[in-house]
This record gives C-alpha cells, structure tokens and sequence, in this order.
C-alpha cells in the first residue's frame, strides 16, 4: 500500500515539475519541428572557419519570419552571394511567434548566429546583453547613401535610445490604413489618400462601415498581444509625441490621454469590431480585413502583398494614419522591418558586414523591399513605379515626405518584453470586460513603465531621454 | 580441503551479491535516462524557484522567498487557481463519464463495433495543435460552426462570441479537451470491463440482480483500481497541460481561461522569468502531490480491486 502511494507521489511530482525543468529543452524540441535554428546550432558554430587548404567562411543567417517565398528569395541569394565571395551562408528561420523565445535562448546559450534579423522592440534586451555589436565603424559615410527616413529617424532613434547604431534597416516599414474601398464606395464615403484625415473622420468612417446585419465591422480591432502599440501612437497625439519628460515621468496619465484611451477603446466597447477581437492578434486582424468581416485595418506596408494577392484591386486602398486632432502632425511609427545586425557571438563579424553590404546593395534591396512591402532603404532604389504616385505603396512614401510627420518616442530603452506579452494587453482587456475603469487601466500601465524608466535612468545616469523626431 | 570450502563459499558470497544486485543493473538503462532527463530538471526547478533567474541576464542570486511573495501578490492568481480547478474538475469528469458510457457502449458485440471503435478513439491521436485549431474555428464567433448551427435552430439570437467571453472562452477549452481525452478513459475502462468474469454476472441474473444493481455491485467493484489510477494520472495530466489554452486562447481575454501551467509558460518564455515559473512549478508540484495523497485516502485504492 505504502509502495502505491510513494509511486503515486513521485509520478505527481515529476510531472508537475518537469514542465517548468523541461521547459527551455522543450522549447527547443519544439522550435526543431518548424525551424533549422536549432538543428544547426553549436555544431555550425564550430565549422565557422573550415580548414581545407585555405579558409573557408560559413556564416549562420536567422530570418525571423520565415515564409516559402522568404526563404526562397534568401537561399538565392546567399547563392549569388556565395559566387561573388566564396564565403557560404547557411540560412536558418525560427517562426515569428517563438523568435524572440528562441534569439534570448540562443543568446543567454552563447550560440547566436552570425548575422540575425531582429525587431526595434528587441532591442532593449540584444543590446543591454550585449548579445549585438555597434555596426557605426562598419557604416562609416555610407550612411549618406541611405534615404533621409532611415538616418534622421532610424538611426537617430537607435543612437538616442542605446548611443549607437546597431542594426540595418531591411526596408523601413510605415504604418497606414488599410481601408475597404468597395463599402465606402457603395455607402458614399469619400477618402482621398493626398488629403488625408483626421482621427475623428477615421472614427466617424469606421462607424459608418459597421453593419453588424451584413456582418460588416468597421475596424480589425487589435486586443491581444500587440494591443498597446497602435493606442500608445494614439495617446502620443496629445504629448507632442514624447512618452517621457527629461526626469523620466510618464506623459500619458493626463485627462486628455484617459479620454483619447476610451475613445480608441470605443471602437471596440461600441461595436464597431467582432466581440472576438478582443483576442485577436496581427494575425487575425489581416485575415478578417482580407476576408471582408472589417472594413478598416491599422497596419503596416507589410500587409500590402497580402492584399495584392487576396483582394481584387477595387477592394482596398491605403489612407494615410490620421492626423492628430490636438495639433495636426502626423504621428507615425516608422520602424525597420526585421533589421539586420551581427551578433556578438559572430567569429567572423568582417564577413558578416560584407552579407548586410551585399544584402542592402540597390538592387538587391529593392527586389527585396518588392518581395516583402517594404520602403526601400537605398535613396537610389526610391524611384521605382511602386512607390510613386498612383503605386500602391504612395500612401506609405508620401507620409515619408509629410512635413508634419513625426516619429514618436519609443517606450525605452529598458526590457520591457514581459509587459508587451502580458500585463498590457490584459489591462486593456480588463477594462474592455468592465473589470476595471480606464483609469485603473491606464495607470496600471502608465506606472510600470515609469518606475521602469526611472530605474533605467538611475542605472544609466548618463542617457537622455528619448524625444518624438522630426524630419524637418 | 577447508581452503576449498572457503573459497567455495566466498564464490557463493559473490554470486549472491551479484544475483541481489542484478535487478539494479537491469534497471539502469532506464533509470539513467530518467534522472537525466526528469530528475535534473526536477532539481533544477526546485532550485531556480528561489533565484532572480531571468533568461539574457547574468546576474542570477537566490532570493529566498521573493518569487513567492511575487506569486501570491499577483491579482490575477486568485482567478488563475480558480479556472485551473474549473479546467481540471470539468475535464476529467466529462472526459470519465464519456468514457465509461463509450466503454460500456462497446462492451457487447455488435455489427460495425471495430469500425466505430477505430472512429471514437481517433481524437486521442490527434495532436494538440490539430484540436485547438479545430475548436478555435468551430467556436469562432463569426464564422463558426457552433454559432451557425445555434442561429439556424433559433437557440440564440446573437452567436456568443465564445472565445472572447469570460467564463466561455474557458468552457471551450474543457469541451475540446473532454473531446481530446474521452477516448483514454474508454480504452482503459473498456479493458477493464472485458476482463471480468462472464459467470459473475450470470450468477448475478440467476440471482434476479437489475441492471444498475450489477453495475454498482458488480461492475463498478471490479473496474475500481482502473478508475482510480485513470483518474489520478489524467487529473495530473490535465493540470500540467498547456497546448490547448496557448493555442485556442493564449489565457486570453484577460487571463479568463488561463490555468497555472499555461500561466507558468507564459512567465517562462514571454517574460523569460524562469525563477517566478519555478515557483508557480513548485506551488503546481505540491496542490498535485496533496491532491494525489488525499485521493488515493478518500478512493481507499489499497482496498480497490480486493475480493
């Protein structure tokens, strides 16, 4: 009898616990299954530099958000890339959904490949662990080839936030609104991409779209992970675009921030998006954009291919993010796509400098910017049919030019990933269930970030705080 | 003469220790894998659960009881042990009441019986991502299945939006793994029927016993220690599975169907907070292991199976 129960006991605990022990080798059983990162891990590393007669350089590349059609268009690349000089690229992918799970197992392991694609919300925890290197030397006065968004924006932003420029831009990724051209059509809603709008007409056209009988929403409402990023751009409307003051207080717990925060909410609270959207991800707010259950979709140039190849061309159309109703500038989150950077763990960081110089080249950039929606990075490559007027990709471009455009500051430099996993989605969430009032919500928000920010601060005594840029 | 009895003893000796060790050998290849593979982790876990362990930063202290003190003042565990109960509770009861009335079904021979057979335990098979996103589709709130049928027998006038509704978006998950897990409880169940004795229910005719009175008196006796053991494991089972939540709700909306192991995962590999995991893993280790001692005491599964 004994023996039955102490038996019972030790299954109890092993398979409560191996969850947690298991975890990280889980994780990396399960990333094998849908990506190369892990199968050609240390053992890679360590045929860097083969020796056969002389040396042969292999570098290890990560892509982020792997596709067929992405890695296609990589793996032909590295081809060619091979030809010009000799040194072989091994192209690996991780899905976008374990990335960042798997670049902090990769980096905290020592095992990150040579040249990785990573996002601007990274960042904060590749540089603070020193998991990146500065590419500035590398970049020397090629800077001055760059278009003037990628260094007065990209690049500012970088060096204001980490004091260096750590990453390549692979096109630079503009936001804009996807709107259903056909019901505005049919409902006699005139939108002209050049004139723009304001935030109120956005509101006012979303409502106009919504015809629940029809099964018609006006809005891919963002609820989940994700949710804070396009409210945050909104509430910046009212801060001139900051997030903090010089001493690090946060700006978005004002009156007007809590009356911007229920308005953006209303679009869903009212019933202009599906009640299941409040789970919804970037996923899918694409997919019910694309399969006709919404009628505006929030979102980045990306999308556009999407929507070339599932939309008949009267469908949709691209406005330009609205302006702010405060004081009339366009602010908009301009950000590198998946920008390209070496990691420290690179034993050959000279030959991945010549992949992202082979990578960035005009022609190469430009088929790649084609390929993924992309604004192209090179000043030269901007002249294409695509992106000029009457191009499906003007709207992004001409908000580029926009005089009132301007970029605002990001939520820091600090490591605030658990947050954007959690606890800012599930405010919103809570007050969207009538849990908690917006106040609550907000603030709950609002003061993490600033005891963050403080904390930063006071561990950085020598970093400013981040402004909103402009291009003028 | 006496050295060769000596020597004949001490081989013996030999012999009889290496006969009394011998189970220990055979035991080893797998004994080895398993403290590898379960019980490093299991230590580790233990371990971390009182270290500031995050993933990316180096400067990893233990912290006494600060991860717990984190875990008990987080507002949300209250619902999270809430829903786990909830999740797990309804899980294995509908996943056992299925399965025995499946068991039973397919106790008597009928035409057809392997084909149906083969088709009701299919759902064991599938995996989990399979189910999730077969049930995330079926309860969508605009395009599902579910809703179309319930609007076309004019049961609602508004299809519920099942997976962004609190108490809702938890019951789909407990359907979809009640569906997953009816067939282990039949499979079991099953065995276990075919292996009583037809004379005992004969007697029990000859003795005019009704049906529910041979199923109380008879069939249920019998089967006891498969339930018992049915019901533990797959209560364990359940509380420590994840995959169906991460991918049908990800906990959402606002940790209404979250339970402690998907929560646990979450803190793991979105905030990479593998100390506060490991003691979320500890708190799991230890509700299992009251739960398995308090079980087998109130089943009285020592006496079970005893005739």
């Amino acid at each position: 009898m004994r023996k039955k129960r102490v038996t019972a006991l030790m299954l109890t605990a092993v398979l409560a616990l191996a969850a947690v022990g298991c975890g990280s080798e889980n994780n990396n059983a399960a990333g094998e299954g849908g990506s190369n990162a892990a199968q050609s891990g240390p053992e890679t590393a360590d045929s860097d530099v083969e020796q056969s007669g002389e040396a042969e350089v292999t570098l290890r590349f990560l892509d982020v958000s792997p596709s067929e059609t992405r890695q296609k268009y990589y793996e032909e690349i590295f081809v060619k890339f091979e030809e010009e000089t000799g040194i072989s690229v091994v192209y690996e992918s991780v899905p976008w959904d374990d990335a960042a799970n798997k670049i902090t197992v990769l980096g905290a392991s020592d095992q990150l490949p040579d040249v990785l694609t990573t996002h601007s919300g990274w960042l904060g925890q590749l540089t603070n662990s020193e998991w990146i290197i500065p590419l500035t030397d590398y970049l020397g006065e090629s800077t001055e080839d760059y278009t003037v968004a990628v260094n007065k924006l990209f690049w500012q932003s970088e060096k204001d936030r980490f004091g260096d420029i750590y990453t390549i831009p692979d096109g630079m990724m503009v936001k804009g609104i996807f709107v259903r051209k056909d019901w505005c059509e049919e409902l006699g809603i005139e939108l002209d991409p050049a004139k723009g709008w304001t935030y109120d007409e956005y509101f006012e056209v979303v409502e106009k779209l919504t015809d629940v009988e029809k099964k018609h929403y006006g809005v891919s409402y963002r609820g989940a992970r994700g949710a804070f990023d396009p409210l945050m751009t909104y509430l910046q409307n009212y801060t001139g675009g900051n997030t903090y003051d010089s001493e690090g207080n946060i700006l978005i717990k004002s009156d007007e921030c809590r009356e911007a925060f229920q308005k953006w909410t209303g679009l869903y609270l009212n019933g202009y998006a599906p009640e299941d959207s409040i789970n919804w991800g970037f996923t899918e707010m694409v997919d019910n954009f694309v399969g006709g259950l919404t009628g505006t979709l929030m979102n980045d140039s990306e999308v556009a291919p999407t929507c070339m190849e599932n939309m008949e061309d009267g469908q949709w159309m691209v406005m330009p993010v609205p302006k702010s109703e405060k004081d009339g500038k366009l602010y908009n989150l301009i950000n590198g796509s998946y920008s390209l950077s070496i990691s420290s763990d690179s034993k050959n960081p000279d030959a991945a400098w010549q992949l992202i110089e082979f990578l960035t080249r005009t022609d190469n950039s430009s088929n790649y910017c084609r390929l993924s929606g992309l604004i192209p990075i090179k000043k030269d490559a901007a002249e294409d049919e695509l992106y000029g007027e009457g191009g499906p990709y003007y709207t992004f471009t001409m908000q580029l030019n926009d005089p009132d455009l301007v970029v605002p500051a990001t939520i820091g430099a600090f490591d605030y990933t658990d947050m954007h996993q959690g606890m800012m989605h599930e405010e919103i969430q809570k007050y969207l269930l009538g849990d908690i009032d917006a106040d609550t919500a907000l603030n709950t928000i609002a003061d993490e970030l600033e005891s963050r920010m403080k904390d930063y601060i006071k561990e950085h005594p020598d970093t400013s705080v981040e402004n909103a840029l402009v291009m003028q | 003469m006496r050295k060769k009895e000596s020597d004949d003893k001490k081989t013996m000796g030999a012999l009889a220790r290496r006969r009394k060790n011998m189970p220990y050998y055979f035991l080893l290849p797998v004994l080895l894998p398993l403290v590898l593979l379960f019980g490093y982790p299991l230590i580790k876990s233990c371990i971390i659960a009182f270290q500031n362990y995050k993933l990316g930063n180096s400067n990893i202290y233990f912290n006494d009881f600060e991860n717990f003190r984190k875990l008990f003042e987080d507002r949300d565990f209250p619902l999270i042990l809430k829903n786990s109960l909830v999740y797990v509770t309804g899980s294995v009861a509908g996943q056992f009441l299925l399965g025995l009335g499946l068991a039973l079904a397919l106790r008597k021979k009928f035409p057809g019986r392997g084909l149906y057979q083969s088709i009701v335990f299919l759902p064991w098979a599938f995996s989990a991502f399979v189910v999730g996103l077969l049930f995330r589709w079926s309860f969508n709130g605009e395009y599902g299945v579910v809703n179309d049928l319930l609007l076309k027998l004019n049961i609602v006038e508004k299809g519920p939006a099942w997976l962004g509704t609190p108490g809702l978006s938890l019951l789909v998950v407990t359907i979809a793994m009640i569906w997953t897990g009816i067939p282990f409880f039949g499979i079991m169940i099953l065995a276990a029927l075919q292996s009583i004795p037809n004379d005992v229910f004969e007697a029990a005719d000859i003795d005019g016993c009704g049906i529910f009175r041979k199923f109380f008196s008879i069939t249920v006796p019998y089967i006891k220690p498969t339930i018992i053991i049915t019901i533990l494991l797959r209560t364990i089972w359940i509380f420590n599975s994840f995959d169906l939540i991460v991918i049908m709700t990800e906990g959402g909306p606002a940790n209404y169907s979250q339970t402690l192991p998907s929560y646990i995962y979450t803190k793991a590999f979105s905030a990479y907070d593998f100390g506060l995991a490991g003691a979320f893993g500890l708190m799991l280790m230890i509700i299992l292991g009251m739960y398995a001692v308090l079980f087998l005491k109130i089943s009285r599964y020592e006496e079970a199976g005893d005739f």
